[in-house]
């Protein structure tokens, strides 16, 4: 028998093989229109790299971020725990700032979903990590709140384990995402 | 007609698939008698009868798995070589710089058929020569559909924004029957087409004919009908080589009368279904692209003198 | 080790004091959400089984007008939908929720609740799938949806968005569910129920699971790309706006063909509960039934384009998909002969449960075979699409699953409700599903060779075409009046069922260890278990498996 909370972390464990298979077919369709564009705009002429870059290095922070809060869990520090998980919340919302204020220009400059087929493939893959990271912010939000009202205790904290395994994997799909996207496509 | 096209083969190609068909459907039935026969022998033979002692519990043998892990694997091999070999009989390659004979787009729900050399043009009856491999290339103008002559050749789909080839040939004069395979939306079932297969000298004389433009109408009623066709705007959609009509929204009907069948063959080409389908297109293909004029019986009766007119 | 074992504890839960409807709908017991999955899908089932009949009526005689085109297309569309995503996949979780647990000495799922949302979600899918019928016409691309037909410019009216919504909503339950079978028969297990010592019935909704876990995803990405096409006016499946259409039939399928292994790994689970205790042997070949089952699932993942042999791929690849998918055929033929083998020297009682699955061996194979047909591809080129893939697809979905699924019904329904059925009724059941059954498809075989294509609303009057279709549609009448006499059979052997008793099969699972129906935490006590038929070493300590196997 396997204890309860090795059974959330098995599930989201499963959860996150899923979820990679259905970002797998959204990067599929991105490159394939890569490789076989239309008219119109492409990742090179639309995609500011530099900018997203800035705003990525805030996501990827975030993973370092919550690994130091479930450090300060299992050491019991409450504080350290709070203080973290804050920043982690904060870091991967200025990565939605970040997207939000890409999608505004792409979109004020006449980039929208349905101009080409690179903006289609494009908004729909970022847009579902998006959503995937919005998600994941619910989540930690509500591991703060409960972390703030000393409620996160040893045995429910795998709760959290479980939370921080999708802010971890949802990291790891924007490090194949802003690498397929922008550094690859919008440099070719 | 054959009543199992894919058993009366009447090219090469189709002869490939219909041997290969033979042979693994021999092996296949050979294998469920096999399965069938040991279920029955099991059920009869192993049935409980009152007072038979306990069954011995066996747990398996692995010579036995092993077995009937090898055999079948060592079928599908042989399988396996005569798959490649019936697949270079029935698609073979096309040779660098060979053009196709015929360009046939798929519609909903009809063929269109242009011949790229002599720019002859026709709609769900395919005239070919015999003992030629004429090699076709099929597209769509919407969605997909698919291109199935069973007696010719390999069926495949008319994909829109991929162009597709393949052979077709008939060894002897005929009528070989064939059919959208894919469904394309509300009238599928009425997509069909034929190929009419013709010695060289009576494809060389059809041909002909459908180039010429064919002679004005000449008596009132057909003259009145292709005033009709102009001012009902039947232009819109169809063509009639000499007229101002030159689209393909629906077949051309330059050489209509010379079909046997309208339709997508949903109706045979007579002056009394052509009348119907006139008047009435949804009473013949429901919900088809062609829409109802509301004619009156009169200028259905010239509409039909004219087209009947068009050999 | 104490000879009793505490059953596996699932995460604490009040039983639910509640009774009536709402006992039901709150509930988060599996046995009760495993009983919901099978009325559902017993409900759809039967709206399934009249757009079939629909379909027969319009089919019955060349040149009939009985339906229009239009709504001959959204019965077939609705039709495969229903039986695919609503009856054939919730049965067969809904025996999997019901039985893992007890299977494996548990108290429930890992995951209660979301086992309960499992449930409803899909049934929520189910529900906007059917509000198409009255918000303005059910989709009627066929249940593959092939674009750019199903797309906004070719199918203007909203029924493939609901069909889009209704199958993302199934897709996400049927996801959820997977990974609860998994952690469920991965951390649940009872005290010496190894993996090796599973029923194979778990075995396979275990290997089903993480079909779904896979698989799944797939059809949800290709939906909301679907979506985006037909909301946003985008056109990544559209070729008028340089999109691809078969990109569309490769996402498909990708998820298309794993699914139907997902239809019918867990009837191969029930075949091999089925077959060894009515044949009073164990299994033959264990460990070839379960591995072969995980070779299925791997090949599965590497042959979604032989559905594509027909679009114009190159020659390598029809090759390289034609021999993968005739590989599939090795592993599920192992599966047919251990079947088999397992009869060798029984003692066959011929119970409905057992009729059926004798019955399946049989329509299974001669669906397996006919798959063969395809995997060789240049035959697909000739057989693809018309009714000779249509009897393929039922003999496999129907000779296969659902004849798995009924054998199921009959071995569990004592388990279930605690009461007997009809054997005499079932009898008749039987007779008039198998008869029924092949009247309705072998001719199918026939017809498709004669060159009718599926999907076609009527047909030419050609040579035999009138004559195989009115055999076809009789023996679907047939069919239809087998499952009013089974619904009849349910209601007689609720209401006068003889009592089962605890294990009325005298079978050596786990789940006849406890009464019929289970109490809500299904075990007052387990039995121990030391190999893989608990109840046969407690009625035989001096010849237990584990004993038996040394010797």
């Amino acid at each position: 028998m396997i204890s309860i909370r090795e059974r959330g972390k098995m599930g989201v464990g499963l959860f996150i093989l899923s979820e990679a298979n259905f970002f797998l077919l959204l990067i599929v369709a991105y490159v394939y229109y890569h490789a076989y564009p239309g008219q119109g705009p492409t990742a090179a002429s639309a995609l500011n790299t530099a900018r997203t870059a800035a705003f990525s290095v805030a996501l990827f922070a975030s993973s370092a971020t919550i690994f130091m809060a479930s450090r300060a869990a299992r050491r019991g520090d409450s504080g350290g725990l709070v203080r973290w998980l804050a920043i982690t919340i904060a870091l991967g919302t200025l990565f939605i700032f970040g997207q939000a204020k890409e999608y505004y220009d792409l979109i004020e400059s006449g980039v929208g979903v349905s101009r080409n087929l690179f903006a289609t493939t494009f908004f729909t893959l970022t847009g579902f990590h998006g959503l995937h990271v919005i998600i994941g912010l619910v989540a930690l939000s509500i591991t703060l709140a409960l972390a703030m009202a000393g409620k996160l205790h040893p045995e429910t904290r795998d709760g959290f384990g479980a939370v921080e395994w999708y802010w971890h994997f949802v990291d790891a799909v924007w490090v194949v995402v802003f690498s397929v996207v922008y550094l690859w496509s919008a440099a070719s | 007609m054959d009543p199992i096209p894919v058993f009366a083969p009447a090219s090469p190609l189709a002869h490939a698939l219909s041997a290969l068909l033979v042979g693994v459907f021999a092996v296949l039935v050979g294998i469920f008698l096999l399965v069938t026969t040991l279920v029955i022998y099991m059920i009869v033979r192993y049935r409980d009868r009152p007072g038979a002692p306990e069954a011995r519990q066996i747990f398996g043998w692995n010579a036995l798995e092993v077995t009937w892990t090898l055999i079948p694997a060592g079928i599908l091999a042989v399988f396996s070589v005569f798959m490649v070999a019936a697949d270079r009989a029935a698609d073979p390659l096309i040779p660098p710089g060979r053009k196709p004979d015929l360009e046939v787009i798929g519609h909903q729900w009809w063929w269109e058929i242009n011949y790229v050399a002599s720019g002859a043009v026709a709609a769900n009856e395919i005239h070919i020569p015999i003992g030629k491999s004429i090699l076709i290339e099929l597209k769509s103008a919407d969605v997909i559909h698919d291109f199935w002559a069973p007696e010719l050749g390999r069926k495949i789909d008319a994909v829109p924004g991929h162009p597709n080839t393949l052979w077709i040939e008939a060894d002897a004069p005929g009528t070989y029957l064939g059919t959208c395979a894919e469904f394309c939306g509300v009238e599928h079932a009425w997509m069909r087409f034929r190929v009419i297969a013709q010695n060289e000298a009576d494809f060389d004389t059809w041909q002909r004919a459908q180039l010429a433009i064919p002679p004005a109408p000449s008596a009132p009623d057909a003259l009145a009908g292709a005033k009709l066709f102009a001012d009902k705007t039947c232009i819109n959609c169809h063509s009639i080589a000499g007229t101002a009509g030159n689209q393909t929204v629906g077949p051309d009907l330059t050489h209509i009368a010379s079909r046997t069948m309208l339709a997508g063959e949903a109706a045979r080409n007579t002056p009394e279904e052509l009348f119907r389908w006139l008047k009435q297109p949804d009473a013949i293909k429901p919900q088809s692209h062609m829409p109802d004029f509301k004619l009156t019986d009169d200028e259905a009766h010239q509409l039909v003198a004219y087209l009947e007119g068009l050999k | 080790m104490s000879q009793i074992v505490e059953a596996g504890v699932a995460p604490a839960l009040v039983a639910s004091e509640r009774e009536g409807l709402l006992a039901w709908i709150a509930s988060v017991d599996h046995k009760q959400i495993g009983i919901l999955y099978m009325i559902s899908a017993m409900f759809f089932f039967l709206i399934g089984g009249i757009e079939a009949l629909v379909i027969r009526i319009q089919l019955l005689a060349p040149g009939l007008h009985i339906v229009s085109p239009e709504t001959f297309d959204q019965m077939f569309t609705m039709h495969g939908t229903t039986m695919i995503f609503l009856f054939v996949m919730p049965m067969l979780t809904g025996f999997s929720t019901y039985m893992v647990p007890l299977m494996i000495g548990a108290r429930d799922m890992a995951f209660p609740r979301l086992n309960a949302m499992s449930f409803w979600i899909q049934l929520f899918g189910g529900i906007i799938l059917y509000f198409s019928f009255v918000a303005g016409g059910a989709p009627s691309a066929g249940w593959f949806a092939y674009t750019p037909l199903s797309e906004k410019a070719y199918s203007s009216l909203a029924g493939v968005d609901y069909w889009i919504l209704g199958l993302a909503c199934v897709g996400i339950g049927t996801l959820a569910g997977g990974i609860n079978f998994v952690v469920t028969i991965l951390c649940l297990r009872v005290e010496g129920l190894t993996i090796r010592r599973l029923p194979l019935f778990v075995w396979m909704t275990l290997v089903n699971s993480f079909l779904m876990i896979f698989a799944l995803p797939l059809i949800n990405a290709a939906l909301a790309m679907l979506l985006i096409d037909r909301f946003f006016n985008a056109h990544v499946f559209d070729p008028a706006g340089g999109g691809s259409a078969l990109l569309w039939q490769h996402y498909f399928w990708s998820f298309g063909h794993p699914e139907v292994y997902i239809m019918i790994l867990p009837a191969f689970g029930i075949i091999s509960e089925v077959i060894p205790v009515f044949s009073r042997k164990p299994i033959y070949g264990y460990e070839f039934v379960a591995a072969s089952s995980v070779a299925i699932a791997f090949l599965s993942f590497t042959v979604w384009a032989h559905h594509m042999f027909a679009v114009g791929m190159s020659h390598v690849a029809n090759l390289a998909f034609g021999v993968a998918s005739m590989l599939i055929a090795v592993p599920t033929g192992i599966k047919i002969f251990n079947w088999t083998a397992t009869m060798y020297g029984g003692r066959i009682r011929f119970t409905t449960a057992m009729k059926f699955a004798i019955a399946f061996l049989i329509t299974f194979t001669i669906g397996g075979l006919s798959g063969i047909s395809f995997a060789v591809f240049p035959l697909d080129w000739q057989l693809t699409d018309t009714y000779y893939l249509v009897a393929h697809f039922h003999y496999v979905l129907f000779g296969g699953s659902v004849f798995g699924i009924f054998a199921g019904f009959y071995y569990w329904f004592p388990k279930i409700s605690g009461r007997m059925l009809s054997e005499r009724l079932g009898t008749w059941h039987f007779w008039l599903t198998f008869i029924g059954f092949n009247l309705t498809f072998f001719i199918q075989h026939v017809l498709g060779l004669a060159g009718m294509p599926r999907r076609v609303f009527t047909y030419p009057d050609l040579p035999g075409w009138y004559a195989m279709n009115m055999i076809s549609s009789i023996g679907a009448f047939m069919l239809g009046i087998s499952v009013l006499l089974l619904l009849w059979i349910v209601f007689d052997g609720i209401n006068h069922g003889e009592p089962a008793g605890d294990n009325p099969w005298d079978a050596w699972t786990l789940e006849w260890a406890t009464t019929s129906p289970p109490p809500p935490d299904n075990f007052d006590r387990v039995p121990p278990v030391h190999g893989r038929r608990p109840l046969w070493d407690l009625a035989h300590p001096d010849r237990a498996d584990e004993v038996m196997a040394k010797l």
